[in-house]
């Protein structure tokens, strides 16, 4: 996603080496994503839903976004 | 001995061959009261480098190295910054590159080496209409 857009930054945080940002987070599976402090992703999704969930589009129901 | 088999540099070496655009891993770590997981970190970008002349591994001083550290905004060591020729990808990996962090490590060396995104067109629609900052943490363990 990043790579598609300049406004887009992407982090890849390894969970177990920064605990700060786990308990931060509520980080208690992974893969989980939290895009722009707000949003939180549980679980590895399908493409479209995952992009669809990151960017709150509507008409969706994304299973798992808290 | 290295960390990836000979069965998997060669399989690597492949995946790596796709590579048109010079990629540099710009990895910042910290020498003093840093974890150990920076040293398996430059030990992993240097195997991927030697496959392939077009990978360049640079090293940073998290602490030391302020102006970079400031200008690819990295607040946490070990980090990995991907340059595409040059350019910012805006992808990050922070800790160890190990396990699953690793297949994302190659794909996103092979976004920043190929310019290709794999993604749906209808999904690379929707990202490319994106209007506003928007701040991806994927949080993952090595298995």
């Amino acid at each position: 996603m990043a790579a598609a857009n300049p406004l887009i930054t992407a982090d890849a945080v390894e969970a177990t080496e920064f605990m700060d940002l786990t308990r931060k987070y509520r980080v208690t599976g992974v893969p989980k994503t939290v895009v722009n402090e707000t949003i939180e992703i549980l679980g590895g999704l399908p493409e479209q839903d995952f992009v669809r969930a990151a960017l709150e589009m509507p008409d969706n129901e994304p299973p798992t976004t808290a | 001995m290295g960390l990836l088999s000979p069965q998997d540099e060669a399989v690597l070496k492949q995946h790596l061959s796709a590579i048109t655009k010079p990629v540099t891993l710009l990895l910042f770590t910290q020498t003093f009261g840093g974890s150990e997981s920076g040293t398996v970190a430059k030990a992993i970008l240097g195997e991927i480098a030697a496959l392939n002349d077009k990978v360049a591994v640079v090293e940073k001083n998290f602490v030391l190295d302020t102006e970079d550290k400031a200008k690819y905004r990295v607040d946490k060591a070990p980090a990995i910054v991907i340059l595409s020729d040059g350019d910012d990808t805006r992808i990050r990996m922070y800790g160890a590159p190990t396990g699953y962090e690793f297949v994302g490590l190659v794909e996103a060396i092979l976004v920043a080496g190929t310019g290709k995104i794999d993604l749906d067109p209808q999904t690379l629609a929707w990202i490319q209409a994106v209007d506003k900052p928007l701040h991806l943490q994927v949080f993952s363990t090595p298995t």
